[in-house]
This record gives C-alpha cells, sequence and structure tokens, in this order.
C-alpha cells in the first residue's frame, strides 16, 4: 500500500533531522512533492531551507530520517548517484572551461557521444537564448547570462528533479522579476520538478506552485500561494508572509460557524469560518486580517466588524495609499487601500471607522 | 580562513624559509678563540681541515694574546682559488709541495724571514732545501707524508701489491678517494708506468680512460675525512692520506694499510705567507710557535700526520714512530715522487677531472 | 593651478623615489652588478695558473656545446625534473589533506613543514647521511630484525641525492599548493558531483585544473632551486654525480677557471629565466591566478 502511494511523489521526505554538533538545524521534517510541481521552500536566513535542500541534493546527509526520490530510498546515496541537479546560488560555474563544456560537463561524465551532446548543448542554449554564447567564459558573462548558463548545466542532464537554492539573489530588481517569469515558463515547459529556495516571500508567491513556510528547522504550513496567504494556519506564517494585522482575544460565544470574539479593548468582533469545529467557549485565540480587507470610513457602518480610532499615519507608496490606525487600546492596525481616490484623504489626528467583512478573518490557534 | 589571509601567511612563511636558507653558510667553519684580551692583534690562518687541533689555536692565543680567525679549505686547489681571489685576507696558509712552486711563480707569496722562526732548527734536514723552494725562502716544512691504500680484510681478502688491483671488479661501489686532481689522475698514470707529472697529452689521455674504468668502484669522493667512511663501514677500500689511514686502522682493527710496488704519492706540507698578509709577524710568530718541539708533539698526539720536526720525536710516542703507516720506511720515501707544478698542462689535467667526474 | 599640480606630480614622484631606493641601491650593488661581473668574465681568458686574463674570446661559451658538458647539463635538467614530479605527487595529497582538516590541526601540520627549517640544511643534510649510511639507522634496524642479510647501500647512489632534494625542497612545492587548494571554491567541487562526476572524476576535471597555478608556483620554486644546490649532491652522493651546479663549484675552486664557470653560471641564469617566462605566459594565457 505505501509503496504505491510513494510512486505518486517525486520527493518524500520522512521525519529528516539535521544537527550539526550540538545545533539542530532541521527539526523533524516531513513533505511530499508531487511530479512537475514547482515547490518553495520559504523562511528566514537559519531556518533550515538550505540545509534541507543540501540533504536532496545529497551534500549534507541526514542525522536521521529517509529521503525517497521517485520511490527510491536515496538517503545515503552521494550527490553523483542521484539524479536530482543543483543550481548554486554562487552559480559555481567551472572557470576553466568555457560555456559549452560548463553546459557538457554532466553528459561527458555520462560519456554521451560527441554528436548527442552537441545537439542537447545547442538545444539548452536556445531554451535559455544564449545560443551564440558557447565558446565565451564564464569570467566574461554578466550576472543574468551566468545564471542562465548554470541553469542549462543543470537541465541539459535531464534531472528528475531540479534544485535552485536563491539563484536569483544576486541580480538587480527588474533582471529578477524578469528571470522569475522565464524561470516559471521553463519549468511549465519542460514539466521537471523544481525545489526553490528562497527568503523572498514575493517570489515566492510569484512563481510557487505550493510552498513550505519554515522556521526554526520546522515546516510551519504547505500550501498554495492563495492558501499561504489568505489562510495562514500559524502567527509566524501570518506575520512572514505580507503585512498583517493580528488580533488576540476570547471566544465568548460559538454558534454554527460564526464566532464571537472579546477583544482586551473590551470590544467585540465576530469571525464567520466553516473550518473551526473544535474551537469552545472560553478558547484564546489570534485574528488575522489582511491590511488590504480593511475599509476606513468616517461614519459607523453595519453588519461588519468596526471598530474607532485615529489616524497615526499616512503613507503614499505609489499604487497604494497605506494608513496606520491608532485603536481604542492603544493597538496600532495598518489599512492598504488602492491609491485612486485622492479626495477620501484623511488627515492625522482625525477620528475614523476601521471596518472589515466577518469572512476576512481568520483564526489561529 | 580568508584567502587575502592564508596567502599572507603562505608569503610569509616562504620569505622566512627563503632568507633562512640564503643565510645557510657552507664551507670551512672558523674556530672562535677563548677569553682573554688580544692586545697584540690578530692572525688569519688558513689551513688544510683537521690539521691543527683546537687547543693548540687557543693555547697560541692565550699565551701571545692575539686572535686568531681560523678557515679550513679541503684541497690545495680550493685554497689556491681563495688566496687567488683575496689578497691579503690571509696571513698564513699550508701550501703542499707543488702548490708553494706554482704559487712562487705567480707571485702570491712573501719571504719568510728566517729570523722570527729560530725554531726552524728542529725541522729535519732531509726535509729542507728541496727543489720546489732551494734555500727555503718562501716555505716552512709543516707536515709530510704520502697517500696510501687501506683495505678491510674483514670483507675483502688477500693483499694489494699495485695500484692495478684497484681496478678489480670485486671492488664495484666499495671505494673511497680523495676528491684530488692531482691524486687520483697521478695514480692512474702510476698504474701505466708513467710519471704522476706526466705532461703528455696522449699519456694522460690514456689514464682519463683508466680513471673512467675505475669509477664504477668508487663510492664517494671525500678529502675532509674519508676514515670516517672507513671505519664506519660506508666503504671497505681506500685511497687516502697517511694519518687518515693511521687513525682508521686504530678505531677499527679490521682495516689494514698497503703500499702499491709502482711507488707512492708522496707529499710535504709547508707553512707559507700570502702576498698582501697584513700580520707577517703574528704568522711567523705562530710557524714558529708550531715548530717548537712540544707543541708539535702534542699536534703529533692529535693529528699524526707525519712530523719533520726531529727535536720533537723525542717527545713523540715511540709506538707511532715506528708504525710504518704514520712514518713510512726510508724505502717507501726513495720509491715515492713529489708532485711538481705542471704549468699550462693543468689545463689537461682540469678537463680529464671533469670527464672523469661527470662519467657514469 | 597648473603650477601646483606640477608640484604635486613632482612631490609624487619624488617620494616614490625615496621610498624605492634603498631597495633599488641594495639591488644594483647586489644584484645587478655582481651579474654583469660574471656576464662579462664568461668572455675572458683563464691564465696558467688559474688567474683572470682580460683578452676577449667566445671559446668559454662555445666550449658549452662540448658534449661532455652537454651531456651534464641535460642529466642536471632531468634529476630536477624528477624531483619536481617527485614533490609534486608527494606535496599534493599532503596539501590537500592540510587545506581541509580542522583548523586548530591546520597549524600544527604546518609547524611539521616549518620546524625542520630553523635548523640549517647542511646539518639536516647530514642527518639523512646517519640514517642511509652502512651501519646508519636504516640498516641497523633491518639487520637487526632479520629482514636482511647484508647492509643496503642507500648512501652515495642517485636514489640518495634525490631524496636529499626531494626532501630539501619539499616545502617549497606545499606551500604553494596549499594557498592554491585552500583558496578553491569547495563550491566547485559540489557542482562537478551534483553533475554525476566521482569524487576522482571531480578531481581530475575540476580541482586539479584549477589548482595548476599552485602547481605551476611550486614546480618553478622547487625546480630551479634544485640546478643549483650543489651540496646535495656532494654530501649524499658522494661527489660522484656532476651536475651543473657542481660543474659551476668545480670551475670555481678547483678548476679554477673562472671564465668558464662564469660562462656556465650564465647559462644556468638564463635556463631559470625561460621556465620563469614560460610560468608566466601560462598563467597568464589561463587567465589563472598568479600567485
Amino acid at each position: 500500500m505505501k509503496e504505491k502511494e510513494c510512486i505518486k511523489y517525486m520527493i518524500q521526505l520522512v521525519a529528516i533531522n539535521k544537527s550539526f554538533k550540538e545545533h539542530k538545524v532541521v527539526n523533524d521534517i516531513s513533505i511530499v512533492i508531487n511530479k512537475g510541481e514547482f515547490l518553495t521552500l520559504l523562511g528566514p536566513s537559519g531556518c533550515g531551507k538550505t540545509t534541507t535542500l543540501r540533504m536532496i541534493a545529497g551534500f549534507e546527509e541526514p542525522t536521521s530520517g529517509e529521503i525517497l526520490l521517485d520511490g527510491m530510498d536515496v538517503s545515503t546515496k552521494n550527490p553523483y548517484e542521484r539524479n536530482v541537479n543543483t543550481v548554486f546560488q554562487s552559480y559555481a560555474l567551472f572557470p576553466n572551461m568555457d560555456v559549452y563544456n560548463n553546459i557538457a560537463f554532466g553528459l561527458k561524465i555520462k560519456k554521451s557521444s560527441k554528436e548527442v551532446i552537441k545537439e542537447k548543448v545547442t538545444k539548452v542554449l536556445a531554451l535559455v537564448q544564449l545560443e551564440d554564447f558557447g565558446d565565451r567564459y564564464p569570467s566574461q558573462l554578466s550576472g543574468g547570462q551566468k545564471q542562465r548558463i548554470a541553469i542549462a548545466r543543470a537541465i541539459v542532464n535531464s534531472p528528475k528533479v531540479l534544485l535552485l537554492d536563491e539563484p536569483l539573489g544576486a541580480l538587480d530588481l527588474k533582471l529578477r522579476k524578469q528571470m522569475q517569469f522565464e524561470l516559471k515558463h521553463l519549468q511549465k515547459k519542460l514539466g521537471i520538478t523544481f525545489i526553490y529556495v528562497t527568503h523572498d516571500q514575493e517570489e515566492a508567491l510569484t512563481m510557487s506552485d505550493r510552498i513550505a513556510v519554515m522556521n526554526e528547522g520546522k515546516i510551519e504550513q504547505v500550501g498554495t500561494p492563495n492558501e499561504i496567504y489568505n489562510k495562514p494556519k500559524t502567527k509566524f506564517v501570518a506575520d512572514f508572509i505580507g503585512e498583517t494585522n493580528l488580533f488576540e482575544g476570547v471566544i465568548e460565544t460559538h454558534s454554527g460557524n460564526k464566532l464571537s470574539v472579546l477583544l482586551d479593548s473590551d470590544e467585540k468582533i465576530n469571525v464567520i469560518d466553516g473550518t473551526l469545529d473544535k474551537l469552545k467557549q472560553g478558547d484564546s485565540i489570534y485574528i488575522t486580517i489582511r491590511p488590504e480587507r480593511m475599509k476606513l470610513s468616517h461614519s459607523k457602518v453595519e453588519s461588519k466588524n468596526m471598530l474607532k480610532g485615529i489616524v497615526k499615519e499616512r503613507i503614499f507608496i505609489g499604487s497604494i495609499n497605506k494608513t496606520v490606525i491608532k485603536l481604542s487600546n492603544e493597538k496600532e492596525v495598518i489599512i492598504n487601500e488602492p491609491a485612486i481616490d485622492t479626495l477620501k484623504f484623511q488627515g492625522e489626528g482625525d477620528e475614523v471607522y476601521v471596518s472589515w467583512e466577518y469572512e476576512d478573518g481568520v483564526v489561529i490557534n | 580562513m580568508k584567502i587575502k589571509n592564508i596567502k599572507s601567511l603562505v608569503l610569509l612563511t616562504l620569505t622566512t624559509i627563503i632568507a633562512g636558507t640564503t643565510l645557510t653558510g657552507c664551507g670551512g667553519g672558523s674556530t672562535s678563540a677563548s677569553s682573554g684580551s688580544y692586545s697584540n692583534g690578530t692572525v688569519n690562518i688558513f689551513n688544510w681541515s683537521e690539521y691543527i687541533p683546537d687547543t693548540t689555536i687557543k693555547a697560541f692565543e692565550t699565551k701571545y694574546h692575539i686572535k686568531v680567525n681560523y678557515t679550513t679549505y679541503a684541497s690545495n686547489e680550493e685554497m689556491l682559488a681563495k688566496v687567488q681571489a683575496s689578497k691579503g685576507q690571509y696571513d698564513l696558509a699550508v701550501a703542499s709541495d707543488y702548490m708553494v712552486d706554482s704559487m712562487k711563480k705567480q707571485n702570491l707569496l712573501e719571504t719568510v724571514d728566517m729570523a722570527n722562526v729560530s725554531n726552524f732548527k728542529n725541522i729535519g734536514s732531509k726535509f729542507k732545501n728541496l727543489a720546489f723552494d732551494l734555500g727555503n725562502k718562501y716555505s716552512v716544512p709543516y707536515t709530510w707524508g704520502d697517500a696510501v691504500i687501506v683495505v678491510n680484510t674483514k670483507k675483502f681478502k688477500g693483499d694489494i701489491t699495485s695500484y692495478s688491483d684497484l681496478w678489480n671488479s670485486k671492488f664495484k661501489s666499495s671505494m673511497v678517494v680523495l676528491d684530488d686532481e692531482r691524486a687520483l689522475i697521478g695514480i692512474a698514470l702510476k698504474k701505466l708506468g708513467y710519471s704522476m707529472n706526466e705532461t703528455d697529452p696522449t699519456k694522460l689521455a690514456q689514464a682519463q680512460a683508466e680513471l673512467i674504468k675505475l669509477k664504477p668502484n668508487i663510492t664517494a669522493f671525500d678529502s675532509d675525512s674519508p676514515k670516517t667512511k672507513l671505519i664506519n663501514g660506508d666503504a671497505s677500500v681506500g685511497y687516502v692520506w697517511s694519518a687518515e689511514a693511521y687513525l682508521a686502522e686504530k678505531q677499527n682493527k679490521d682495516l689494514k694499510t698497503f703500499v702499491p710496488k709502482e711507488g707512492v704519492y708522496l707529499w710535504q706540507d709547508n707553512f707559507v705567507i700570502p702576498n698582501g698578509a697584513k700580520n707577517k709577524k703574528n704568522a711567523e710568530l705562530f710557524i714558529n710557535y708550531i715548530l717548537d718541539a712540544n707543541v708539535d708533539a702534542a699536534i703529533a698526539k692529535s693529528f699524526p700526520y707525519s712530523s719533520p720536526n726531529e727535536a720533537a720525536y723525542n717527545y713523540i710516542d715511540k709506538s707511532i714512530l715506528n708504525n710504518t703507516t704514520a712514518y713510512p720506511t726510508n724505502g717507501v720515501i726513495k720509491n715515492g715522487e713529489h708532485l711538481k707544478d705542471v704549468g699550462n698542462s693543468l689545463k689537461i689535467f682540469d678537463q680529464v677531472w671533469t670527464e672523469f667526474k661527470q662519467s657514469n | 593651478m597648473k603650477k601646483t599640480k606640477k608640484s604635486k606630480n613632482q612631490k609624487q614622484t619624488s617620494s616614490i623615489v625615496t621610498t624605492i631606493s634603498p631597495v633599488l641601491l641594495w639591488m644594483i650593488i647586489l644584484v645587478a652588478i655582481p651579474l654583469v661581473i660574471v656576464f662579462i668574465m664568461g668572455f675572458l681568458t683563464r691564465g696558467i695558473y688559474g688567474q683572470v686574463e682580460y683578452i676577449f674570446t667566445f671559446q668559454n661559451y662555445a666550449d658549452l656545446l662540448k658534449p661532455m658538458y652537454v651531456q651534464i647539463f641535460v642529466y642536471s635538467l632531468w634529476i630536477s625534473l624528477i624531483t619536481t614530479l617527485i614533490c609534486l605527487v608527494l606535496a599534493y595529497p599532503f596539501a590537500y589533506f592540510i587545506a581541509n582538516v580542522k583548523a586548530k590541526y591546520k597549524v600544527l601540520l604546518f609547524m611539521l613543514i616549518i620546524i625542520p627549517f630553523w635548523t640549517n640544511s647542511l646539518v639536516r643534510t647530514y642527518a639523512w647521511m646517519i640514517i642511509l649510511g652502512t651501519n646508519g639507522i636504516i640498516n641497523s634496524y633491518l639487520l637487526q630484525f632479520g629482514v636482511i642479510k647484508e647492509p643496503l647501500k642507500l648512501l652515495y647512489t642517485n636514489g640518495a641525492v634525490i631524496l636529499g632534494l626531494v626532501y630539501t625542497l619539499f616545502p617549497f612545492m606545499v606551500l604553494p599548493l596549499y594557498a592554491s587548494i585552500e583558496g578553491l571554491d569547495k563550491s566547485y567541487v559540489e557542482a562537478a558531483s551534483d553533475l554525476g562526476a566521482s569524487p576522482l572524476q571531480a578531481f581530475l576535471r575540476v580541482t586539479l585544473p584549477l589548482t595548476m597555478s599552485g602547481v605551476a608556483a611550486g614546480s618553478v620554486l622547487v625546480f630551479i632551486p634544485s640546478l643549483g644546490l650543489f651540496f646535495i649532491p656532494d654530501l649524499l652522493g658522494g661527489s660522484k654525480t656532476m651536475l651543473i651546479s657542481n660543474l659551476i663549484q668545480n670551475q670555481f675552486l678547483t678548476a679554477r677557471n673562472w671564465p668558464f664557470g662564469s660562462a656556465v653560471s650564465i647559462l644556468l641564469i638564463i635556463i631559470t629565466i625561460i621556465f620563469i617566462i614560460l610560468y608566466f605566459n601560462k598563467s597568464r594565457n589561463k587567465g589563472l591566478e598568479v600567485m
């Protein structure tokens, strides 16, 4: 039964732990990755995402646990025995070889014939739009070009999985955004499973089919970008992804899928969420609401959550008006509104009402 | 470790090593004197290695309050090269018979003022007034001896009667010989029945051919202290100076000396004063000191090269005087040959020597 | 405005001159002038008694072409080449080991190489004579334990000479190799492994080519001095071999042919310069770092 299940997945990490000396860097991680999926490991520095990636590649051996690649246990196999390829953060293009031979490296090791090598290398160079760069040396390439050659060198070997370790970190913003699209398109075109590591949540949200948010060696949540953003399961995820407003309170009543929550400012708010059967009266919970789901108004609003406050600060960021509101219990919330209607400008010190729909709050245990 | 730091560490290490290696000196050592003030100046002595014991030098310094700067060499040619190169650096040197002749002709020597060397009378008459320096104007005899063949009788049975015995292939890689071109080319000439002072190019070419045949038997060239190799067994046959042979025999009872029938290479080493010597008086004083019967006898105890100082024979151990290795018999002396300066032909000797040294 | 600019340049030039003039002076007096003297002496003639006569001649340089001497040069180059290769083969694993070991052991390993250099290399060569001699340490042990019946002939052989040369010059190969290997980005080896290369393949295709600058630097630092170390063939070889270094020594001391000795010395210097130029060219062409 288990074996049949295993073959469905491209990669399976089962209870992976990794410690360096006394320091536990990866703490009991289990995750499955589907074939052809673009999965991102997202988290702050030191959360263990790179170490996890390196264990999949074979550069580190797990202290305990199993790594299954296409159904086979590769936990103890060397990197050159696994059919995965890596795109390194520093590109690691061999300086003593030209672009052609860099890309051909893996094929030469496999002893492919000269004709096959030529065909495959030419093909992949076209794929990354660097057809004439075959006889250049890495020292003669720009950052973005090195990036693409590194990718070419990896995918020319038709790996089952491509591992990418913060590959866009060294590029400037515009180039980075362009490469994000290109990588996504490439992955869709080739159908290879991508495992991507980054600390940039915007990048993760843009490119991934699914994201695994990591913190201090553990996986906080795995889900689609939509799920991660709109339905964070932990405080960390809510906080790490985008901006959020977090309220803490105690459940007063629980009827059906509607909760009435008492905040410590003695104000009450309601939350409608169909997945909260296990909660009961008296439980302490967090409620998180995204800034763009909140609205400002001068007058009271009915049949929505409403809190009274004073405008503390207004910030104009191009397409968004960001307002910081100070509520009655000194708590600050952020509201993002599209900056289309400048007539709605509220001055600092003005009294306002902050409102949001019952369904827009997300409960976190 | 950052790359920059590593590079600095490596470069610093390399610089230290290179500097250290460059400052490594080689060549003769110098003995520094003991305590005492040197109110009477210095004297710069250039001598063969293992020729005058440290104790004698120190005794001289203490007695006369003269500091001795002592450097050594291992061959006449080395001494000549250095004396030619540095006029005035040395006050006293020791030259073999033919070298006295050669240096005389090149005006490299000062006359010795015999008034300052009263102990000259101690020297036996058969050592004075020889062909290379008639009337002893430039030289004062110091030691004499010959070059002999030594064999480790435990390894090789049988006597050596002729130089040609050395060419026997049973001696492969077992000989230590003097690193001295005249001595070695000499035995090849002797083997062929010629004189050691032969200058005919054809005959020298024959000698070269013979020497090249001898090379496989030679395990090492050593003019410094070949007895060590004989004593510790690195070599089982040696062509060495007589005093070295005597000392070797004393230390290793298996060693025995042989005198070949063609006659030995006889030599006499003499004190000379190089031209331009800055401390001539001190040099003459030193010569006189060495020629004192007691002093010479003491030297003979450490380095029993045969002494020409017949006054010292009263104080030298009879057993040494009677030992035929240390003090060759009159018969051996009669049959022996002194080296002469060969003038221009030395160039041929040099070429023969180079060819011989680099042959396999 | 122009005036101040000019004096500023002047000030810069004069400060440069003051800084380098001590070194420049040292180089001129102790290096340039003696070299010129040696070069000129190669064209003079040897007198009967071995003194130098001021008669111009090409004979000395012509004599260099004699088969006897050519054989010496070729043999010397051959010995130096073998010495360099052996040093390379032994030093590379050692340097690799130091580069990959924990930091606290690195210092210890370095000291192992450097401490012998605090003693005179001549003394250390004598030490080898004691180890290799007929009644030396090695033979004594082997005889004692019955491994051999007769003492082995270790000393006064070509092998002993090469041993002495390799031993003396070993650190000069290790240190540049170490710097090169240590400076190698580990991710290159990881990338090679990732692309399917076994450790041996990764070494041959990536590590070795990328540490070539260290190999070249080390080789030059071993090869060139090995041509000049005359005391090792003298002591460990029993003075039996005539290498280019012994030939030069011989000309100046025994044969007393300074003009010819000078000609051979200049030849040695030219050989050295050729190898250094080759080294620099190779490093520049590959675009690799020069040590």
